[in-house]
């Protein structure tokens, strides 16, 4: 083996294995009661006995994921195929999405906020009085929080997206067109299977990160029920110290899931033909 | 194209745009008014107390630890990067796929449950908590740095070191003259992502810090959790958005002045799309 690829490779791998190694081993072992906060080892799995409220996080967190990045995907993939096209406003269009990838969720979230709230600019633009506005913000449905993802990571499916078109699209267009084929059919035939494999992987990234992350929900969500980060965040800071396990055992359920939706992801990606 | 389609396009154009543009509307608004009550539809005095107001109150040092965690982040985050995508291209690493699938992992895993777990190790290997936030970071950020790295080394020709090598330049000249032109644009995308991973973090900050470390995010989100701070949040979110804008208006202004200026450049038969002003991923999370 040639030492000087190991030792070039070294730093990142071995920050990666311990920051996730002890991570999530040290979650595992906490969440199964092995290192209690206060008192004894001892083996326990209460964190996995499925709370009526944990079973109310897995649902609406897979609700806000599923909405969220299926919008995204949706908004995503037709403003990479205007980008990619040469209709008018396209760097208009591009200009706007650029400027959305570096803005913080958290930055988003709190502009939403302002947006959306029955204090918001959407009610005083529609003249609607903040008593009659619905409740978008932290209300029943969690539609705040969704519009924030849906909205952020459609930038990011547009950017990956036409990215991988961008270089292939225009040419393969151009054939179809002089072989006759209609604007439908260049569509289902040519741009859809050339932007699947990125759609793909957009999607998969989207909806991991949206699972697994806190702030939007937290700031824009309702108090009951709250999605996995949320309701582990909070079990994890409570002054009760015996819930730390059950903080754990959320954090464990949450890494499972996103796990194996970034797995099934791979391996669909893997079948698609266009890969590589 | 036929009229009833190219009427279809317009409007989708147009509705995209409100799209991408409305979420960020109010920042603008609340950050320019110094008065703006009840249900008008835009404010009464227009100003910029929003920003002096908020000035002060820790925004300053707030603002300076962000900015030193994103700088700490991209400078350990890019090189490690940039190293791996290396090693990976020179394809004499044993496992190759497991070793890019380990360094892609950050990116499928929640965040706060790597840093719940890793809360009772840092604290019982006395990590001093500064030090804990830039570890779980940079690694968050590796993925992206890896991953840009090694687009940018396909496209990179070993060859020029050798010549370089036999013409008798050192290691450090290769490096220096060759290596580090030749991917300065990856280099660059990369030192972004990373930076921006670090500069917009809010939960590792929150966890690992412990309400010790106030950064940018942290000073937004406990303003914006609060009532009737309109001003405040949207100043200091504005603040939080304009180093990283402004560094991509001048990135694209660079690139468009460098494109212009070799005209002649082969291999490029078309002008790129301008959404690739910016390669890829996330305004992190």
């Amino acid at each position: 083996m040639d030492r000087r690829g190991a030792v070039l490779v070294a730093p990142a791998v071995v920050a990666v294995l311990f920051v996730l190694g002890a991570g999530l081993g040290s979650a595992v072992l906490q969440s199964v009661g092995l290192i209690p906060l206060v008192g004894d080892p001892a083996l326990q799995f209460t964190g996995y006995v499925g709370e009526r409220e944990v079973l109310a996080a897995v649902g609406l967190s897979l609700l806000i994921a599923s909405a969220s990045t299926s919008v995204a995907a949706l908004v995503g993939l037709s403003t990479a195929l205007l980008l990619v096209g040469s209709g008018r406003g396209r760097r208009m269009l591009a200009a706007l999405v650029t400027a959305s990838i570096p803005v913080p969720h958290l930055v988003g979230a709190a502009s939403v906020g302002l947006l959306l709230s029955d204090s918001g600019l959407m009610s005083r633009w529609l003249g609607v009085p903040a008593q009659a506005w619905p409740s978008l913000v932290a209300g029943a449905w969690p539609t705040a929080v969704i519009f924030e993802y849906a909205w952020k990571e459609s930038a990011f499916v547009a950017l990956v997206v036409s990215a991988s078109l961008a270089s292939r699209l225009p040419d393969y267009q151009e054939t179809a067109a002089l072989l006759g084929a209609r604007p439908w059919a260049r569509f289902r035939h040519v741009a859809l299977p050339l932007a699947t494999p990125a759609l793909l992987a957009a999607s998969a990234i989207a909806f991991v990160y949206t699972l697994g992350s806190y702030e939007v929900a937290w700031l824009l969500g309702a108090a009951y029920p709250e999605p996995l980060p949320v309701l582990s965040y909070r079990l994890f800071t409570s002054t009760d110290l015996t819930a730390r396990p059950d903080a754990m055992a959320v954090a464990v359920m949450t890494t499972v899931i996103a796990g194996s939706v970034a797995l099934t992801a791979l391996a669909l990606l893997r079948r698609t033909a266009a890969w590589r | 194209m036929t009229t009833p389609l190219r009427t279809v396009r317009r409007t989708l154009v147009l509705l995209l745009l409100v799209w991408f543009a409305l979420p960020l509307a109010p920042l603008v608004l609340w950050a320019s008014s110094d008065t703006w009550r009840g249900a008008s539809p835009l404010p009464q005095e227009w100003g910029v107390q929003a920003f002096t107001a908020s000035l002060g109150d820790g925004v300053t040092s707030a603002l300076l630890g962000s900015l030193a965690i994103g700088v700490v982040v991209a400078a350990l985050a890019t090189p490690a990067g940039a190293m791996a995508a290396r090693a990976l291209r020179l394809g004499t690493l044993k496992r190759p796929r497991l070793v890019a699938s380990l360094l892609l992992a950050p990116v499928a895993l929640p965040p706060f449950a790597v840093v719940m777990g890793l809360d009772v190790v840092l604290l019982r290997l006395h990590v001093p908590a500064a030090l804990g936030v830039v570890l779980v970071l940079t690694v968050a950020a590796l993925p992206y740095t890896t991953y840009l790295m090694r687009a940018a080394y396909v496209a990179y020709d070993f060859d020029y070191e050798d010549e370089a090598r036999t013409l008798g330049a050192s290691d450090l000249a290769i490096w220096w003259r060759v290596r580090l032109p030749l991917l300065a644009p990856g280099i660059a995308g990369a030192t972004f992502l990373a930076f921006l991973v670090g500069w917009s973090d809010y939960i590792v900050t929150l966890l690992v810090g412990g309400g010790r470390l106030v950064t940018l995010p942290i000073l937004i989100a406990s303003t914006a959790s609060g009532t009737g701070s309109e001003p405040r949040v949207a100043a200091l979110s504005i603040a939080a958005l304009a180093p990283p804008t402004v560094a991509l208006a001048l990135a694209a202004l660079l690139r468009h002045r460098l494109l212009s200026a070799r005209p002649h450049t082969t291999g490029k038969p078309k002008a790129p799309s301008p959404v690739h002003a910016v390669t890829l991923p996330r305004g992190a999370t």
